[in-house]
């Protein structure tokens, strides 16, 4: 039985996913603001990253690249290469699906775009599948001891530290290119209103590609890190944390990518500390209930603006 | 040859027609005046030279080339501005961004400019960091349009520039459009109640209905009767 | 001819499996097609109609099962309301904090409700049985038509033998009639409803719910009405299911499958149109198994074959948006969708 004194220790476990739920929450959170949708098929974006990082990984090591372990954490260069290139695959894989079809359904409207987003989800999913069989796949089958940070009880995996501290220099790092970039300052001015932004002459086209090179790329890093801390990958990964992602982004306020992070984080943490009181099968009900009351509380969220 | 041709354009919203075979021109640093009941079409109008609608048939030409067809990002690579009628600012970005915006296809120093807009809208320049949709409707007005002026424009089109505003803010706004003018941009203003615009025009339109109506210089449109009981509020 | 038996067998448990997702389509087509109610939650109300009709008319729990309440063994017919009920009740719970919102959120809730729903179902065995699910559940008059046909091949023991399995699978020939008029029954209704001035009001808030609203319709309660009634259409589909299949788990209604394939069906037969949905029900459901023969001859597993099948049917979908939105059949025009 699970006691109160466990709660610290289900808060870190709750930063952890709610890193990762952050992440995933961003770009969801740009392309509804950008792009004028609800974009079911970035969860699945999270899974063809792991996977494509986990074929990298797979070659790296097959040619012999040193992944000799990083100090402390588990992984050392080859996989950090697979995940960077990963990270970029994902995102030109991101940029064409953008131009065979979302780009051409754009002028049909939101709905349509939505649904052909939730084709993308089951087709990629099932290439995954195809190719990697619904099995889980290892990063690595090492195991990591958790080391105490000596308060409270609170250990940790240094490669969870890793998480927290990638996700919160990820963070700092689209905030700066949102903030002072002029392509960051174009995205927010579509947010804004995308004809305007037409009409004063700003190359939407480039903000979209943007705009899914920021979102593709932290979809990936959120299914790599999310196959670090769970040990495994499954091609149902990203579907899984979808509703959670979701979720978070609903809480913070939809199409406010701050808001994402801040309901993200709330996500995670309700979803780890919820275990201590309900079945560890419910997390997504949790997030689920969480985003309903939000709906009946203030449908723009936490920090949303009204629109 | 004027710089901007309107000739007998027919468009409107899908299947529905707003403009039937309306025909407008502007010429170099001439301020012209369109105006006209609500409905009648002189937003359309705007928008279709803008390329956010296509033109059904007729044909739009700016200084020498074809315009008809191009989408608004060409237009305004070829110095033509646009400055909606309504949501004609990004709230959410600060004065200054909003009009590094207006100057993003410009890859050299563009900051001068930006000094001249502050000097010709001195109130942007002491709110330079202030978030656009925290201001009043005339500062975002002003902004709005030294957004659009970012790019040394030959021709601005300014929808309703002065509605919703009170009368001394408005009468701030057509003294800087002559001072825009007087800089040797070309300016076509669209406008309900419309004296004030008249009076400072060469030529003016009258547009109803989708249709052309009157055409005449500015003073002899003020001069009319009909048109002073018709569309001026008598 | 016993090849042909074998083929007409098929086409008998193929027709109930396609009238089945029909019956979803038509609902879809009551929220989607009519009222423009983006639900992706459609497993979730499926699979509640399902269990509901399974606790309503079950045998009452075994020992060696988890579940310790239900099974009712009530009539066919109770289950089926009840399953109606259940589905439109929850729909109504879903549709309250999101429908005077975007539609994003009912999309993001209907996602979320059925991911729930599936939670349950695995979770609470005192209820559901857990992953292991209901078994044996009665299908309607089955004892009286099984004994039927019992005497009757006894007592014509001569027969031959394509007659003879053609006869012994008169209960899937009941079933298919039986799901055939609930099908047609419920396309009535559906057409009635999409004629009569309330149907005007529900496509008149697809095509522009601002200007419906300012006409002083109150556009809240006719879309909750709409979600609620093809939630229910849906749920009664469930229980059709439950009764035919006579065994109901949690893996048989994972969210995304079931309903992507109905959104298929809808869109491909045409949206906003009752017959399309139909259509498009047993086209898409042709594709499906159609695809299930052929890939067979593939040199696949038969989970990379069923991969396969999935990313075939997201290609259908994604062609079916780039070049043909409407349809098969295209929504016929009513006064009210000309702007
Ligand atoms: N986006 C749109 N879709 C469909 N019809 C539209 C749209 N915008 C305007 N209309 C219609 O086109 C006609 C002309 O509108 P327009 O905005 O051009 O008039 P206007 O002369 O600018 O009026 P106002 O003085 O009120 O600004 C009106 O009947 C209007 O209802
Ligand atoms: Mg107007």
């Amino acid at each position: 039985m699970t006691t109160l004194a466990h709660i610290p220790q289900l808060l870190v476990y709750g930063i952890i996913s709610g890193s990762i739920i952050s992440l995933g929450g961003i770009g969801v959170s740009l392309t509804y603001s950008i792009l004028g949708f609800s974009n079911f098929a970035h969860g699945d974006f999270m899974a063809l990253g792991a996977y494509i990082a986990l074929g990298l990984f797979t070659l790296f090591t097959g040619l012999g690249i040193t992944n000799a372990p990083f100090g402390p954490l588990s992984f050392g260069f080859g996989f950090v290469l697979a995940f960077i290139l990963a990270i970029a695959l994902t995102a030109i894989a991101v940029i064409l699906i953008d131009r065979l079809l979302f780009r051409r359904l754009r002028r049909s409207g939101p709905v349509i775009l939505m649904m052909s987003s939730i084709g993308v989800a089951l087709g990629l999913r099932n290439i995954l599948q195809f190719f990697w069989s619904p099995q889980p796949h290892y990063y690595s089958q090492a195991i990591q001891p958790a080391v105490s940070l000596g308060v409270l009880n609170i250990r940790i995996k240094p490669d969870e530290l890793f998480i927290i501290a990638l996700a919160v220099v990820l963070v700092i790092v689209v905030h700066a290119f949102m903030r002072y970039t002029k392509m960051g300052k174009a995205m927010r001015a579509m947010a804004d209103n995308a004809t305007l932004a037409q009409v004063t002459g700003i190359n939407t086209d480039r903000v979209i590609i943007w705009t899914w090179v920021i979102g593709a790329g932290l979809a990936a890093t959120a299914g790599i890190l999310a196959g670090i801390e769970n040990k495994f990958i499954t091609p149902e990964l990203g579907w899984q944390m979808l509703l959670s992602i979701f979720a978070g982004v609903v809480l913070g306020g939809i199409g406010n990518p701050y808001g994402a992070i801040l309901g993200g984080m709330v996500i995670g943490i309700s979803e780890e500390v919820s275990t201590a009181f309900i079945s560890t099968g419910y997390k997504p009900a949790v997030a689920f209930v969480i985003m309903i009351i939000m709906l009946l509380v203030k449908p723009t969220g936490l920090l949303g603006r009204k629109d | 040859m004027s710089l901007l041709t309107v000739e007998k354009v027919t468009s409107g919203y899908g299947d529905m027609e707003v403009l039937h075979e309306v025909s407008i021109a502007v010429d170099s640093q001439e301020i012209v005046t369109i105006i006209g009941p609500n409905g009648a079409g002189k937003s359309t109008l705007m928008k279709t030279i803008f390329g956010l609608l296509k033109p059904k048939s007729g044909r739009i030409s700016f200084s020498d080339h074809e315009i008809s067809a191009l989408s608004a990002d060409r237009i305004v690579r070829l110095g033509m501005a646009y400055v909606p009628q309504v949501e004609n600012v990004f709230p959410s970005l600060t004065v200054r961004e909003n009009l590094e915006m207006g100057a993003f296809i410009r890859s050299d120093d563009f900051s001068g400019r930006i000094r001249e807009m502050y000097d010709l809208f001195p109130i942007l320049g002491r709110r330079g960091r202030q978030q656009v949709g925290k201001m009043s409707g005339g500062e975002r007005q002003m902004v709005a349009m030294a957004r659009a002026l970012m790019l040394n424009p030959q021709l601005i089109l300014l929808d309703e520039p002065s509605a919703a505003l009170a009368p001394n803010l408005a009468e701030v706004i057509f003294e800087r459009i002559e001072a825009i003018n007087d800089t040797g941009v070309a300016i076509l203003i669209v406008e309900q109640n419309a004296r004030q615009s008249l009076s400072l025009s060469d030529r003016g339109y009258v547009l109803a209905s989708g249709r052309n109506r009157f055409t005449d210089t500015g003073e002899n449109l003020l001069a009319n009767e009909e048109i002073g009981q018709l569309y001026l509020g008598g | 001819m016993e090849h042909l038996v074998g083929i007409l067998n098929y086409i008998v448990f193929f027709a109930i499996t396609a009238g089945t997702y029909s019956i979803l389509s038509l609902g879809l087509n009551i929220q989607w097609g009519n009222t423009g109610l983006f639900n992706i939650g459609i497993a979730g109300f499926y699979a509640l109609g399902a269990y509901t009709s399974a606790l309503l008319c079950g045998l009452p729990p075994s020992a060696w099962e988890g579940r310790t309440f239900g099974g009712f063994q009530l009539p066919f017919i109770v289950g089926l309301l009840g399953a109606a009920i259940v589905s439109g009740v929850v729909a109504m719970l879903v549709g309250a904090p999101t429908l005077r919102l975007r539609t994003d959120y009912l999309a993001i809730a209907t996602i979320g409700i059925a991911e729930t729903i599936r939670l349950i179902l695995t979770n609470e065995s005192w209820l559901t049985n857990g992953v292991w699910g209901f078994q044996q559940i009665p299908s309607p008059l089955y004892k009286t038509i099984h004994a039927a046909t019992s005497a009757y091949l006894k007592g014509h023991p001569n027969l031959p033998v394509w007659l003879h399995d053609l006869i012994s699978k008169s209960y899937d020939w009941f079933y298919l009639v039986l799901v055939l008029v609930v099908l047609f029954i419920l396309y009535l209704i559906m057409e009635r409803l999409v004629r009569s001035p309330w149907g005007r009001v529900i496509r008149a808030i697809r095509e522009d719910e601002d200007a419906t609203s300012m006409l002083g319709k109150n556009t809240f309660s006719f879309k909750m009405q709409a979600l609620v009634l093809g939630a229910m259409i849906m749920g009664i589909g469930g229980s059709m299911y439950a009764h035919y299949a006579r065994f109901i788990s949690p893996v048989s209604f994972k969210p995304l499958y079931g309903t992507f394939i109905v959104w298929v069906m809808l869109i491909l037969g045409g949206s906003g149109n009752n017959k399309g949905a139909i259509l498009g029900g047993f086209t898409v459901w042709g594709i499906w198994a159609g695809t299930d023969f052929l890939t067979k001859y593939l040199p696949f597993t038969s989970t990379q074959s069923a991969s396969l099948r999935v990313i075939l049917i997201a290609v259908l979908l994604e062609v079916i948006l780039l070049w043909r939105q409407q349809g098969l059949l295209p929504p016929k025009k009513h006064l009210f969708s000309q702007k």
